[in-house]
């Protein structure tokens, strides 16, 4: 039983009854005690490690929604717009035009084994101006080799000649979704099911395989732990037994360094099966496995043109969106696993499907009376004052895809939502006004992860052209950093275990090279983080 | 090609049980059966095993905010071995556009679109079809249908026989919608030969038994005005469900043309040039057409 006193810079704990300190004791993976290194010697001998001494410690950032697909597309060539983090750590900088994507893929085209696809994501072509990738840009890649380049909401793909030819898809071809020239022929863009089918039949089995590679799973949990990360869940999984035994494997290795949290897909299996199977599954946790989580994909996404929307509808007329699971099937389901006794996750992009969830809600427990359900849309990216308030008589949390300001705040002005709906999309002031419990989060790989860059979203609220979208949905960074560790860690029913820094919580701590409360807001993003602390073990992060 | 049919509706309609019908009555074809219904109703597995061919859950979007990618794997997975069977039927969510699930056989050069049935629930239907967050999708999938089935009609029907002013609104209201002909049926009681019953094989023509349905086939010597064809089968949109045949066209008599309808859909392809298959055939026409009694009985008078 050895104890360990760490000093640092300052200690922010979320612990109102003593928010900052200068030493934290740990002991067996466990914090002993806060506060200064005189209030700490009463617990007896200990060694004094310095190394955090010019560090701030934060607890361990919880990412509330995130998939570990994340872990899976990282095999492939990233060729976005934005600069993105490796789980290597390696800084993979932003493509700006069509050439430089053609040019990185050129190169990496030389690398690949005769006879294989050549496959990319995360390409987002809205900052070009207007100009779209075609399949000519990307025969100059290869005319032999398949090509598909899947863009960054995953929901489009591009694909060269020689995909095309092999799908017999041509100027004939009447599909929703194969997008075609001036002259009708098809231009190698791809959308929703015909983009999906596509790049499947491109790379064989070998994508859907990557979901329960073994690797992917390790690849996820390092670039969580880059962006100091300590639990993560992996918020819509089936999972099937090859997967679990993937998590159980990588989860029992001691050199696994974040917690993680797979949410059941309700909608895989008949709850009267499903009910039964996650109760076994739980007998399966450990200290960095849990599987408790349920969740149910209501919609699609606004970017995406596919949330469902309530009156007046998308801004630009584009007619509404689609069902992924029907009202009916919401409210069978999430009473089936409510009177199980769950906690259930509801995916709403549009106020439509919020208004549909809530209303679930409302009906389960009506059915069945529940205290602390916690039942927690997620995303709820349109939910105006009213919901939030039917959301708060109900017990329910959201988190909130802050993210989204930054990366598709421009569309949803211009395009998807107009000016006032913009404005008021993830609306963190007035969850917080309500007095709805709330995370933030990024849905990596949609987008990627990283809790200081979501907190600064939700501070900031500015696009990526530099728009501020919603002055009075701004909250504040303390608030904001309570949301990427307690407030997170309350929608896991996790904050009595993990999400601040107490006595007898878990220590799990995110190792920043500057305090967040003393930078300037809208350089919350830019503060280093040196590494995480989980259960007392330090994992230190390689430098971007 | 494998035909590839999707059976589409909202939920309640009876999808699953036209499935079972299907499975109970498939002797000579198997059929592998991809079922999407967010584990509400089970199809019998016991019909499954019964008539050897497959059938695989398929689960909703693998990742957030998608649709559509585990039908994409299964269905990718399912031609590897294509040997296994004759037919692919999707059951699409209650939800889900059949007429967007139906378009993977355009992508896909193994897949023969075979046809979108839409299911309707004559009892529930406009009640459901009312509510604003319903309508568009239910819309949606009565557009998509190349032949839909009036489902449950017993429950608008009273008991007297008469089929009333609530059945004939109905109709009205699905006519307005959709072109594409409409069964009336129980239990989704429809003779299961006109809606999988012309196989990849070739030309069947089996009679589906029953007293309202009829079939007919063809045979031309010379070459056959295309335009004259299509007109026809046009015209019969309402009662012809299904054709399937190899004409010799006037604008390209070197070349088989393959025709094949099902409901308001009309698919003529090419079929390479006469003479090429083994059994060295005569360049004749020939059509097969399935459809109600009356509508079958004008076209030959014709
Ligand atoms: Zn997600
Ligand atoms: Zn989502």
């Amino acid at each position: 039983m050895t104890t360990t006193v760490y000093s640092a810079r300052r200690i922010l704990t979320m612990n109102p009854s003593q928010p900052f300190a200068s030493h934290v004791a740990v002991r067996d993976g466990r914090i002993l005690g806060t506060g200064s290194l005189d209030q700490l010697k009463g617990w007896g001998k200990f060694d004094l490690d310095d190394r955090f001494r010019d560090k701030v410690i934060l607890p361990g950032f919880v990412e509330g929604h995130s998939h570990a697909f994340e872990g899976g597309v990282w095999k492939y060539p990233y060729v976005g717009y934005f600069d993105r983090i490796s789980p290597e750590g390696k800084r993979f900088k932003g493509l700006k035009n069509i050439d430089e994507v053609v040019a990185a893929l050129a190169v990496h085209e030389k690398t690949l084994p005769k006879g294989t696809s050549l496959l990319a994501w995360g390409f987002d072509p809205i900052y070009f101006g207007g100009r779209r990738m075609d399949r000519g840009d990307l025969d100059k890649v290869s005319t032999e080799r398949p090509v598909v380049v899947i863009h960054s909401n995953f929901h489009v793909a591009n694909a060269n000649s020689p995909v095309l030819a092999k799908a017999n898809i041509t100027r004939d071809t009447n599909v929703h979704g194969i997008v075609k020239d001036a002259a009708g022929e098809p231009t190698g863009e791809l959308q929703e099911m015909a983009a999906k089918f596509m790049a499947y039949r491109a790379a064989g089995v070998e994508l859907s395989a990557v979901l329960s590679d073994k690797e992917a799973i390790w690849r996820f949990a390092r670039v969580a732990q880059l962006a100091g990360v300590t639990t993560a869940t992996d918020l819509h999984n089936d999972l099937p037994e090859s997967t679990v035994d993937g998590y159980l494997q990588a989860t029992q290795s001691a050199d696994f360094p974040i917690r993680i949290l797979p949410a059941f897909a309700a909608g895989s299996v008949a709850p009267a099966e499903g009910v039964p199977r996650l109760q076994g599954l739980m007998k399966k946790n450990n200290e960095r496995l849990r599987f408790q989580l349920v969740k149910i994909v209501t919609d699609g996404s606004i970017q995406g043109l596919s949330a469902r929307m309530r009156w007046p509808g998308y801004y630009d007329g584009t007619p509404n969106g689609v069902w992924n699971i029907g009202p009916d099937d919401i409210d069978r389901i999430l009473l089936a696993y409510h009177k199980a006794g769950f906690q259930v996750h509801i995916h709403t992009n549009g106020d439509e499907a919020s208004e549909v969830a809530i209303e679930a809600v409302e009906r389960a427990l009506a059915a069945a009376p529940r205290w602390d359900h916690r039942h927690t849309l997620q995303h709820a990216q349109m939910a105006d004052a009213g919901q939030f308030r039917r959301m708060k008589a109900l017990g329910m949390c959201a988190n909130l895809f802050a993210n989204h300001l930054f990366y598709w705040g421009d569309i949803h002005y211009a395009k998807t939502l107009g000016p006032e709906r913009a404005e008021r999309m993830d609306a963190c002031g007035t969850a917080l006004a309500t007095g709805v419990p709330f995370a933030i989060h990024c849905d990596a790989p949609v987008t990627p992860i990283g809790p200081l860059f979501t907190a600064w979203c939700a501070v900031n609220r500015l696009t990526a052209s530099g728009r501020t979208l919603g002055e009075a949905e701004k909250i504040s960074v303390a608030d904001a950093l309570r949301a990427i560790t307690l407030g997170a860690a309350y929608t896991l029913k996790l904050d009595e275990e993990l999400g601040s820094i107490d006595v007898g919580k878990r220590a799990d701590f995110a190792i920043l090279d500057d305090d967040p409360l003393q930078v300037a807001p809208d350089k919350l993003k830019d503060v280093g983080v040196w590494g995480t602390v989980l259960g007392g073990r330090i994992f230190e992060a390689p430098r971007a | 090609m494998i035909p590839f049919t999707v059976i589409g509706g909202f939920l309640g309609a009876g999808k699953t049980t036209l499935l079972n019908r299907l499975l109970g009555e498939a002797v000579d074809r198997r059929f592998a059966v991809l079922v999407n219904d967010f584990g509400a109703l089970d199809i019998d597995s016991r019909l499954v095993t019964a008539h050897g061919g497959d059938t695989l859950a398929l689960a909703n979007g693998c990742l957030c905010c998608t649709i559509g990618d585990s039908l994409v794997t299964t269905l990718l997975d399912l031609l590897e071995r294509a040997d296994r069977f004759d037919h692919i039927v999707v059951e699409a969510s209650g939800v889900a556009d059949p007429g967007r699930i139906a378009d993977l056989a355009a992508l896909e050069p193994r897949l023969q679109r075979d046809g979108v049935i839409v299911l309707v629930d004559a009892a529930e239907v406009r009640e459901r079809a009312a509510d604003r967050r319903l309508t568009d999708t239910i819309e949606r999938q009565i557009r998509s249908a190349d032949l839909l089935i009036l489902n449950k009609v017993d429950l608008v029907t009273d008991p007297g026989g008469d089929s009333g002013a609530d059945l004939a609104a109905l109709r009205d209201w699905l006519y307005r919608q959709s072109q594409a002909p409409l069964f009336e049926a129980c239990r989704a009681a429809v003779p299961m030969g006109l809606l999988f019953g012309l196989d990849r094989l070739g030309i069947t023509a089996d009679a589906p038994p029953s007293a309202d349905f009829a079939s007919w086939s063809y045979t031309w010597r010379e070459p056959v005005p295309r335009q004259a064809l299509t007109d026809l089968l046009h015209d019969a949109q309402r009662g012809v469900l299904r054709a399937k045949g190899i004409v010799r066209f006037d604008d390209s008599p070197d070349r088989r043309s393959i025709v094949h309808l099902v409901g308001r859909r009309i698919e003529i392809r090419d079929g390479g040039p006469w003479g090429d298959s083994p059994r060295g055939d005569t360049p004749d026409s020939r059509l097969v057409l399935l459809g109600l009694k009356p509508v079958l009985g004008c076209l030959k008078r014709q």
